[in-house]
C-alpha cells in the first residue's frame, strides 16, 4: 500500500493527512503561500500514485479557515483528481467543514459543490 | 479616505526603508505583533541588525506608556480609552519609534518635568538617576515612577523628543520620539521636524479614519505580522464575522498580488496599503511601482472586471477555477482579482501616476 503523506501546519500552509492504510483524507488550517505551485506539487505527485489502486472509499475532508485564490485554484485540482478516481467505479466524496457564520469559506464550498459531479456535503461546525 | 491618499503618504515617505504607521487600538497581541513586525524589518536592513535588541526594549517600553496612560483615562469614557498612534520607520540607518496617547491635562506638567531633566543629563548621570529611582522612589500611582523614560533616554543614546497637542478641555495627545542611529551613522537630521511630521500623520490619519498605514517590502515574510495585527484588530470591529474575513480576505489578495507583479527594485518588491473605515464598510487603499508598458494592459483589465455584474464576475471566477493549466501556469493569473471584485460594494477605483519614463504609481481604492 501507498505510503502515507503527512504534512504539518505552517503559518500560511495547511496540515495535509493523506493516509490510505487507515483511510483518513484531511487538508485543515491556513492555505496562503505565496508559491502555491511549491506547496501543492508533492501533493498532486502523491496523488498520481494513489490513482493506481486507489482504496474502495475514498473520503476528503476539507476543514480550511483561510484560504487565498491560488490555493482555492489548486484545491479544485485535487478536488479534479479525485473525480477521477471515481470513474473507475471507485466511490470518492468530499466533506467541507465550516464555522457557523464563516460566510467565505460557505461559500466557496458550495461554489466547488456546483463544479464537481461527486459527492460534496457541506457541514456546518 | 479617497484614492488620493495613497500618493499623499507614499510620496512623502518614499526614502523610507519602511515605515509603518497604526491609529487605533492597543492590546497585547497587537502591541506584540508591531514589535515581531519591526524586527523583521530592522534584521533585514544590516546596518541595523545589532539595533535589533535595543529597538525592540524601546518599542515595548513606549507600548507601555501608551497602555499605562490609556488606563487611567476615566473608563467610563469609552471613546477615549483607546485611543494611540505608533509608528515606526526606517531611513538609511536610522529608526525612529514614535508613540502618541491621551493624558489628562493635570498630569502634563509633571511629565514635561521629568521629560526636561531626563534630557538635561548625560548618559553617566542618567544611569545614577536610573540607580537612584529604582532603590528608592516608591512606585507611584502614575506607575513607573519615569523609569521608562530613563531607559529610553539611556538606551537609544539621543535626547527625547516631544510634543503635547490639545485634544479637549480634559485630556491632550502626548507624542514622543525616540532616535536610534547607528554610531556610524554621521546624517544631520531634525529629530523635531521628523516628530512635526509624525504628527500630521496621525492627524491625517484620524481626519480620514485609517487604522494601518505600511510601506515597504511586501514579501510574505514582511507582510505576515501585518495581516495578523488586521485580523486582530478586525476581531475587535463590530461587524459580523463573514464581513471581517472578506476584509482580510481582499487584503491578502491585493498585497500578493502585488508582491507578483510590482516593479522589482534592487531586488525588493515595495509598496504601501492604507486600511481605514467608512461608515460600515471598510476602504483598502495599495500603491506600487509598475514598469510603464504594463499600465494599458492592467487598465483593461481593471475596466473589464468594473463592466462586469455580480453574476457575470462569478461566472468568471469559476471558468478560471476550472482552467486545466497545473502546473505550467499554477499562478492562475488574474484569479484574485476577479475574486476581490465580487466582494466589493462599488467598483475598482484606479489611479495611474507616471513618474518617469520607466515606471509607473498604481493605486488601488476598494470598498467593501
Amino acid at each position: 500500500m501507498l505510503e502515507k503523506l503527512e504534512i504539518k501546519e505552517t503559518r500560511d500552509t495547511p496540515e495535509v493527512l493523506f493516509d490510505p492504510e487507515n483511510n483518513i483524507f484531511k487538508i485543515s488550517g491556513n492555505s496562503l503561500p505565496e508559491d502555491t505551485t511549491e506547496f501543492f506539487t508533492p501533493l498532486f505527485n502523491w496523488l498520481t500514485d494513489y490513482k493506481k489502486s486507489p482504496n474502495d472509499i475514498t473520503n476528503l475532508v476539507c476543514e480550511l479557515e483561510y484560504f487565498n485564490s491560488s490555493s482555492a485554484k489548486m484545491l479544485y485540482e485535487i478536488f479534479f483528481e479525485l473525480q477521477n478516481i471515481s470513474k473507475n467505479g471507485k466511490q470518492v466524496s468530499i466533506e467541507w467543514i465550516y464555522e457557523q457564520d464563516d460566510k467565505l469559506i460557505e461559500e466557496k464550498g458550495l461554489e466547488y459543490q456546483s463544479v464537481l459531479e461527486i459527492p460534496f456535503e457541506m457541514i456546518e461546525k | 479616505m479617497n484614492i488620493k491618499t495613497t500618493f499623499w503618504f507614499f510620496d512623502k515617505i518614499r526614502e523610507d526603508n519602511l515605515c509603518l504607521l497604526y491609529n487605533g487600538n492597543f492590546s497585547d497581541d497587537i502591541t506584540n505583533k508591531l514589535i515581531e513586525l519591526s524586527e523583521y524589518n530592522i534584521t533585514n536592513i544590516d546596518s541595523m541588525v545589532k539595533m535589533k535588541k535595543k529597538a525592540s526594549f524601546l518599542m515595548a517600553e513606549c507600548f507601555q506608556n501608551i497602555v499605562r496612560h490609556g488606563e487611567n483615562v476615566d473608563k467610563n469614557k469609552t471613546d477615549y480609552v483607546n485611543e494611540g498612534f505608533f509608528l515606526t520607520k526606517n531611513w538609511q540607518s536610522i529608526y525612529y519609534i514614535t508613540s502618541g496617547n491621551l493624558i489628562e491635562n493635570r498630569k502634563i506638567e509633571n511629565l514635561e518635568r521629568q521629560l526636561q531633566k531626563v534630557n538635561s543629563l548625560s548618559n553617566e548621570e542618567l544611569k545614577v538617576l536610573y540607580r537612584e529611582v529604582l532603590e528608592n522612589e516608591e512606585i507611584s500611582d502614575k506607575g513607573g515612577a519615569g523609569l521608562g523614560l530613563i531607559e529610553m533616554a539611556r538606551k537609544s543614546g539621543q535626547k527625547l523628543s516631544y510634543v503635547f497637542e490639545d485634544f479637549d478641555n480634559k485630556f491632550s495627545f502626548f507624542y514622543n520620539q525616540i532616535v536610534l542611529k547607528s554610531d556610524l551613522d554621521l546624517s544631520n537630521i531634525n529629530p523635531q521636524m521628523q516628530l512635526d511630521e509624525s504628527i500630521d500623520f496621525h492627524k491625517k490619519m484620524k481626519e480620514e479614519n485609517i487604522m494601518v498605514i505600511h510601506k515597504g517590502d511586501f514579501s510574505q515574510d514582511a507582510i505576515f505580522p501585518v495581516l495578523k495585527i488586521i485580523e486582530e484588530n478586525l476581531r475587535k470591529e463590530k461587524h459580523d464575522a463573514g464581513s471581517k474575513k472578506k476584509v482580510y480576505h481582499i487584503l491578502v489578495e491585493l498585497l500578493q498580488n502585488i508582491s507578483k507583479h510590482c516593479l522589482k527594485e534592487d531586488n525588493k518588491k515595495e509598496g504601501i496599503f492604507l486600511i481605514g473605515k467608512s461608515e460600515s464598510y471598510f476602504v483598502i487603499n495599495t500603491g506600487n511601482l509598475i514598469q510603464n508598458e504594463f499600465v494599458d494592459d492592467f487598465k483593461e483589465k481593471l475596466d473589464e472586471l468594473n463592466s462586469l455584474n455580480g453574476k457575470e464576475l462569478k461566472g468568471l471566477y469559476l471558468d478560471k477555477l476550472r482552467e486545466r493549466n497545473f502546473p505550467q501556469n499554477g499562478s492562475s493569473a488574474g484569479i484574485g482579482l476577479i475574486d476581490i471584485a465580487r466582494r466589493l460594494i462599488s467598483p475598482i477605483n484606479y489611479s495611474f501616476i507616471r513618474l518617469d519614463d520607466k515606471k509607473t504609481f498604481v493605486s488601488l481604492n476598494v470598498i467593501a
